[in-house]
């Protein structure tokens, strides 16, 4: 199935507001979210305040729901849209942020734990592969707006 | 955070748990870790740890706890509000401990949401009448059956232990002891209480139940503090002074740390031939269904058990950092394993002279139950034989059948007294009732008293 916005886009998305595409306005917060508790995981398995991992969880599981969230819209116009889907990025990326949002369900779990070991080491561990996986996908996402099109207004 | 958004985080976490509930923890025999130097697995860390939460269903009419052979048990008085500890005057009346806990502080992390979220099914959600205060029974024949209820101390805060010296009553708070003029025969204080010391509260005030015992020259009183968290991750800085027995001079109430290390001490007693100073100790939870096991301890003076480097003994825990080497190797193991989870709560040394010959000299607890595992463990009253002023031989059940056969809560055992005919006394917090034990054939029958 192929679907066409008001001005007849062939790369429309689905799930968009007023045109204006759900996802890369989702996205954002999961990428902020990671970051952050790569860096709060970092500054508490150096200086071992628990303050530090604290703020850890709970960017962990606001960036697990919005990265929920965000890839409920990404899959829809993936599902929705047959050359959204026919684009080269398109498979990679989906798979390489579906991997980040598994990876970061585990750390939320893992930040659960009591003090020390809800960080060291199996948390930071996960908290530096997520983060390093953000950049891959966040290129071919881009790819896919200021290369592909996906979403602009023809 | 609104009731709503609660639930939607526990349902996410729980939902995830609920998959792993049906699966074996791996756990042994939990009464092979009964007695001096319990089998002490591999620790373990886990995604979930294992969790089983005995819901609360409560006693129906009629219902009561099941006892060993030779024993019987009646209720001594229901419809209290979360009763936890009891202690018995001199001229027989016996004081009830209604206690609920303190507000909890602000939420640190999600898993607080969640975490009391599911505690709040192992309590007694239901009864949201008025507690923290003291209830006196007051049994004007002598039958063992008290006739008179009265409201014997109001608007306490977070109450558990209380100590009477001479005319002295103590009662310790969840944030301070606090002294009573008291007198024989008082139905009721209507004083106002003096703080004899502080004691290390809110706003954290993660194990709050102050037990208190005085010295038996009755110049000291001793008084467990509890830890404010599971293994220190609420930071070091709100442990001071927890996880500690504080020795108070009841002159001045100045204290000092009489020993150390023990996660959460209750049922603080002096043993009745040997003098030493004993206490029943909730260890650390989150490493295994079989670690750590709780325990019994005499304690000794300027003691170091552990919390929060090591465990029974010198087994270092790798959750806390930074670790202490120095302090890991002065750590002591604890005299006797009550098993893993059973959270004792209450002790009490039988002096008396009612129930059977083979009791006397030994201590009842009481176990409150456990969570952290998935075979249930704890919901009862042990006996632990005594020999010299030691524990010899292997606990054994003596009022069980406070889990139903779906594994619900009827009710959860905490403080135990011996009345002054030589009853057992059981605090059940749940089941809003206090238990009492006699020997089978002596005393009224309950239905002598319809």
């Amino acid at each position: 199935m192929t679907t066409y916005d008001e001005s007849g886009a062939r790369l429309a998305t689905t799930a968009r507001i007023a045109s204006h595409p759900i996802h890369p306005m989702l996205v954002p917060i999961p990428i902020v979210c990671f970051v952050g508790a790569l860096i709060t995981d970092i500054v508490y398995a150096v200086s071992a305040e628990m303050m530090w991992a604290n703020f850890s969880a709970w960017l962990l599981i606001v960036g697990l729901i919005f990265g929920v969230l965000a890839a409920i819209a990404g899959l829809t116009d993936f599902l929705a849209n047959r050359l959204i889907r026919a684009q080269a990025p398109a498979w990679p990326h989906m798979i390489g942020n579906l991997v980040v949002l598994v990876l970061a369900f585990f750390n939320v779990l893992i930040h659960t734990r009591d003090a020390w070991t809800s960080v060291v080491p199996v948390g930071l561990i996960l908290s530096i592969i997520t983060v390093l996986i953000l950049p891959i996908t966040g290129w071919l996402g881009w790819s896919m707006v200021y290369r592909h099109g996906v979403g602009v207004l023809q | 955070m609104t009731m709503s958004s609660r639930f939607l985080w526990a349902t996410f976490l729980c939902g995830s748990m609920l998959s792993l509930a049906g699966c074996n923890d791996g756990s042994g025999d939990p009464s092979a870790q009964i007695g001096p130097n319990p089998p002490l697995p591999a620790l373990q860390q886990f995604l979930l740890p294992p969790m089983h939460i005995a819901k609360v269903v409560g006693w129906k009419q009629g219902e009561t706890p099941k006892v060993t052979q030779g024993l019987k048990i009646e209720p001594l008085a229901t419809g209290l509000q979360h009763p936890r500890s009891l202690y018995t005057l001199p001229n027989g009346d016996v004081l009830v401990v209604e206690s609920k806990a303190p507000k909890a502080a602000a939420i640190k992390r999600p898993k607080e949401i969640v975490m009391g979220y599911i505690e709040s099914w192992a309590t007694s959600g239901g009864n949201t009448g008025d507690s923290n205060r003291i209830t006196l029974l007051h049994d004007s024949n002598g039958d063992g059956v008290p006739d008179k209820q009265s409201v014997f101390l109001d608007h306490l805060n977070s109450p558990f232990g209380v100590a009477l010296v001479g005319n002295d009553l103590y009662v310790a708070n969840t944030d301070a002891i606090v002294k009573y003029p008291y007198h024989d025969g008082d139905t009721k204080i209507t004083e106002p209480g003096q703080t004899l010391t502080p004691l290390p509260g809110g706003p954290i005030d993660h194990h709050w139940t102050k037990s208190l015992t005085a010295s038996p020259d009755g110049k000291l009183l001793y008084v467990g503090v509890g830890s404010n968290s599971n293994i220190t991750e609420n930071g070091m800085e709100a442990e001071h002074n927890r996880a500690d027995i504080l020795e108070v001079d009841r002159e001045t109430g100045r204290f000092r740390i009489f020993a150390s290390g023990l996660r959460n001490p209750n049922g603080l007693t002096f043993e009745p031939q040997s003098h030493a100073l004993w206490t029943v100790v909730n260890e650390r939870d989150e490493i295994g269904p079989d670690l750590v096991p709780d325990y019994m301890t005499s304690v000794k003076d300027g003691a170091f058990y552990g919390w929060p480097y090591s465990y029974w003994g010198q087994n270092t825990d790798p959750r806390v950092q930074p670790q202490r080497p120095d302090l890991v190797a002065k750590a002591i193991p604890p005299d006797y394993s009550l098993s893993s989870h059973v959270a004792p709560l209450g002790l009490a040394f039988y002096t008396g002279t009612n129930l059977p010959e083979q009791y006397r000299g030994g201590a009842f607890v009481g176990e409150h139950g456990s969570w952290n595992r998935q075979v249930l463990n704890g919901y009862k009253v042990v006996f632990v034989p005594f020999s010299n002023g030691k524990p010899n031989g292997k606990a054994q059940d003596v009022v069980t059948g406070f889990l139903d056969d779906n594994e619900h809560a009827r009710g959860r055992p905490v403080g135990l007294a011996i009345d002054k005919t030589g009853a057992l006394l059981i605090a059940d917090d749940v089941g809003n009732t206090v238990w009492r034990v006699t020997s089978a054939g002596t005393g009224p029958s309950p239905a002598a008293r319809l």
